[in-house]
């Protein structure tokens, strides 16, 4: 076992710079750890590219481009807002459910955009894994930018529904200071999760078509475990473990908290949600890499 | 010291499930649950993995400023290597080592992304192949020089012509340095003038150290370019050595092949007679696989006939790949004893292009006193190549994609001397004609000792003769 890890981590890294001359070895047995953190690296500017094409490719022809990025999940969130703020009257910690309701989706919507097209990497980039090598890693690193766009939009959306409270009530929602720093800390976990979660159903997808639906389907699901269009001071404190099970539950609320100043900040979930993602990481690269021969078969 | 090292490489497909597999019906989910739960409950034994084994223990060394040409049949394993050596497949088992840049053109300008401009594409072609962005900006005037698209620089890729994209495809990947250049029928595409070009430079890169590994079906292209050539078939290497010899020997296996698979090709056996052979008889009447296309040639249908019949009809398909070039076929209807005997279509010289060809024969006959055509007809009955002598190849390369070239006669008539001279015309032009080259053919050597009884046929591209 100790061997297996070992060997993982250090196989024979595929490149050997030295003396000037440049040698390759191309055998079954991929790389090891250290041998892709290395080749990662030094494919770093193929990540760009692949991003940014990925980008292109989601708002192209369109005729208001990234416009759109701003108008798609306005619509959603204002039919939201009456449905659940007004209609059913959740409560929201007091604030606005309209900006409740903002904070919670961008949290939320980043990790569940992030997801579905980190799982469909491999899949949309086809054409380019059949001809050319990179890492196929970054196929599914490079679908990230979208979400991260969508975060921007999303909050880009938040500052003006501050303005607009601010200037209908009088009162500034967002809140200034140190907490503010734990945002881009908890946007980034939510990401590095989807990665995680997107190395295994990225490879799914090659195989069982069914993936397709089935993901939006499981992501919906989740969204209603998580606190996103309800607070967690709804649920019972002796229950409320039940709910910080799931890693993106402490993510969105120290998310509002940081945010909005609501709510609590979760510090002990928070660490495991950070501990889950890390484990389903580093077994996600592990599934990859062993996946990652068969995959060019297979497409 | 060799600078590519191919030791046992083997790679196996495990073959997808058709799609009668994947359960649809109800009963086929029961039996898939079934076999979720457990092998014990169904008593069929499990389905073996169905692998196919696209390279098997293919091993090589190459040295530097080798053009190693890589021939063989379609699904040989040709692509499968070139793929494993790019690291779009890996391998089963064995190994590779090279050393030095490897660049690969699977496929011209794959990797291209056609919305943006060639600038970026060229930065964005380097980064996958591992070059530093500062280098491919000192190699920029190079490429852009070889590939002639200066000017069009920012343009998006989708507004070139395809000519220019293959060409800064090209011009791209062998500007970047490489030590080890794999090319996968590159040259199959554009036009002629540009693979010529493209072929100049790569046996100048070689002379200067470049590795190319070079797959392609245009043998004339391989043995020009080629050092060394690897026939592969089914996954294995067959021979390894000199160009001429390879390509002689793989031209000569094919044809084989195409002799032995004859007799499911099409229905060349009916009540009455059948198709024993077509082949290729050279002017002295050997059998021959390829002919210089200065030199006469026949087709050679070999028939056997059953009864006393007619035929009355007699036709040769000549097809290029998939395309029909021409139909010739007899002028009149002969009759024949029961017996064996050779039906010769004569093909004049100077007029078959540097190709190859392949061949559908087709006769038809008839009864006495039945008015029903009993056809007999042989698909893919011969696959030759026509093939430029030494001191016609200079001239005639660049007509190499042509699939015919007759030589025909041509005149100058000026204006006066047409309205001088217009009765004498047609015998000034008929001297020239070479159509009568044919009808002079020496007739090639009795074939099966038949008594023969030959009525020689003149006409301007074929002739056809039954001897009986």
């Amino acid at each position: 076992m100790l061997v297996d890890v070992r060997r993982w981590l250090f196989w024979t890294r595929t490149d050997h710079r030295a003396s000037g001359t440049y040698k390759w070895v191309i055998q079954p047995s991929r790389p090891g750890l250290v041998g892709r953190i290395e080749e990662f690296w030094r494919y770093r500017r193929i990540l760009y590219f692949l991003s940014y094409r990925t980008l292109r490719s989601q708002y192209e022809g369109s005729r208001f481009g990234v416009l759109w990025l701003f108008a798609r999940p306005l619509l959603p969130i204002l039919i939201s807002t009456f449905i659940f703020g007004s209609l059913l009257q959740i409560p929201s910690d007091g604030v606005p459910y309209f900006i409740f309701f903002l904070a919670g989706q961008a949290s939320w919507h980043t990790f569940e955009r992030s997801l579905l097209f980190t799982s469909r990497g491999l899949s949309q980039n086809q054409g380019l894994l059949t001809k050319v090598y990179f890492p196929r890693v970054m196929a599914v690193f490079s679908s990230v930018t979208i979400a991260v766009a969508w975060f921007g939009a999303y909050f880009g959306l938040l500052i003006l529904a501050a303005f607009y409270y601010l200037w209908k009530d009088h009162v500034w929602y967002l809140r200034f200071g140190p907490p503010l720093l734990l945002v881009p800390v908890v946007i980034a976990l939510s990401l590095l999760l989807s990665i995680a979660i997107g190395l295994w159903t990225s490879v799914w997808q090659l195989r069982f078509r069914e993936m397709r639906y089935t993901l939006r389907y499981f992501t919906r699901f989740w969204s209603y475990l998580t606190p996103v269009i309800y607070p967690m001071s709804q649920i019972p404190r002796e229950h409320r473990w039940i709910v910080y099970a799931n890693p993106m539950a402490p993510i969105v609320e120290t998310f509002k908290w940081a945010l909005l100043g609501i709510g609590e900040f979760p510090a002990l979930p928070l660490l495991c949600a950070v501990g889950t993602t890390l484990l389903v990481l580093a077994a996600g690269l592990w599934y990859f890499s062993w996946a990652e021969a068969s995959t060019a078969d297979h497409l | 010291m060799d600078n590519l090292f191919v030791d046992n490489l083997s790679k196996s497909f495990i073959l997808a499930k058709a799609s009668s597999d994947v359960p649809i019906h109800p009963r086929q989910w029961v039996k898939a649950a079934r076999r979720l739960v457990g092998r014990a409950v169904s008593e069929e034994a499990p389905a073996p993995k169905r692998e196919f084994w696209a390279l098997k223990d293919v091993s090589f060394r190459v040295q530097p400023g080798t053009v190693l040409g890589i021939i063989g049949a379609n699904g040989a394993g040709k692509s499968t290597l070139l793929k494993i050596l790019a690291r779009v497949l890996v391998p089963t088992s064995g190994r590779v080592v090279g050393v030095g840049r490897l660049i690969s053109l699977l496929e011209l300008g794959a990797g291209f992304d056609p919305d943006v401009s060639a600038r970026e594409n060229i930065v964005m072609n380097a980064a996958m192949n591992g070059v530093p962005k500062a280098e491919v900006l000192r190699r920029f005037p190079a490429i852009m020089e070889f590939a002639e698209t200066g000017e069009f620089l920012d343009t998006p890729l989708k507004h070139y012509s395809s000519g220019m994209y293959l060409r800064l495809a090209f011009s791209c990947a062998i500007n970047m340095d490489p030590q080890i250049l794999l090319a996968d029928e590159i040259l199959a595409v554009g036009d002629v003038g540009f693979q010529q070009r493209c072929l100049q430079r790569v046996k100048e890169e070689a002379e200067r150290g470049l590795t190319v590994l070079f797959v392609s079906h245009d043998m004339e292209a391989i043995t020009r370019v080629c050092s060394r050539v690897i026939w592969l078939n089914r996954g294995e290497v067959v021979r390894d050595g000199d160009p001429e010899e390879v390509v002689d020997e793989y031209q000569k296996a094919t044809w084989e092949a195409a002799d032995s698979s004859m007799s499911e090709q099409g229905r060349h056996v009916n009540r009455f007679g059948r198709i024993l052979s077509v082949n290729l008889v050279s002017e002295a009447g050997n059998d021959i696989g390829a002919v210089p296309i200065n030199e006469r040639c026949s087709v050679r249908i070999r028939v056997e006939t059953f009864v006393r019949l007619t035929i009355t009809e007699c036709a040769m398909d000549l097809y290029v790949g998939n395309n029909w070039v021409l139909r010739a076929h007899a002028d009149k209807p002969r009759r024949a004893d029961a017996g064996v005997f050779d039906v010769y279509f004569r093909i004049p010289a100077h007029f078959l292009a540097q190709t190859t060809y392949s061949m559908n024969v087709s006769l038809v006959v008839r009864r006495k006193n039945d008015e029903r055509d009993y056809p007999l007809v042989m698909y893919k009955a011969l696959k030759f190549m026509a093939y430029a002598s030494d001191a016609e190849a200079v001239r005639t390369t660049t007509k190499r994609t042509a699939m015919l070239a007759p030589r025909l006669s041509w005149d100058i008539v000026t204006e006066s001397a047409k309205a001088a001279g217009d009765d004498n015309e047609g015998e000034a032009t008929d001297e020239s004609v070479p159509g009568s080259e044919a009808a002079d053919a020496a007739a090639p050597a009795e074939a099966g000792g038949q008594p023969s009884e030959t009525a020689p046929e003149a006409a301007a591209s074929d002739t056809t003769r039954v001897k009986a």
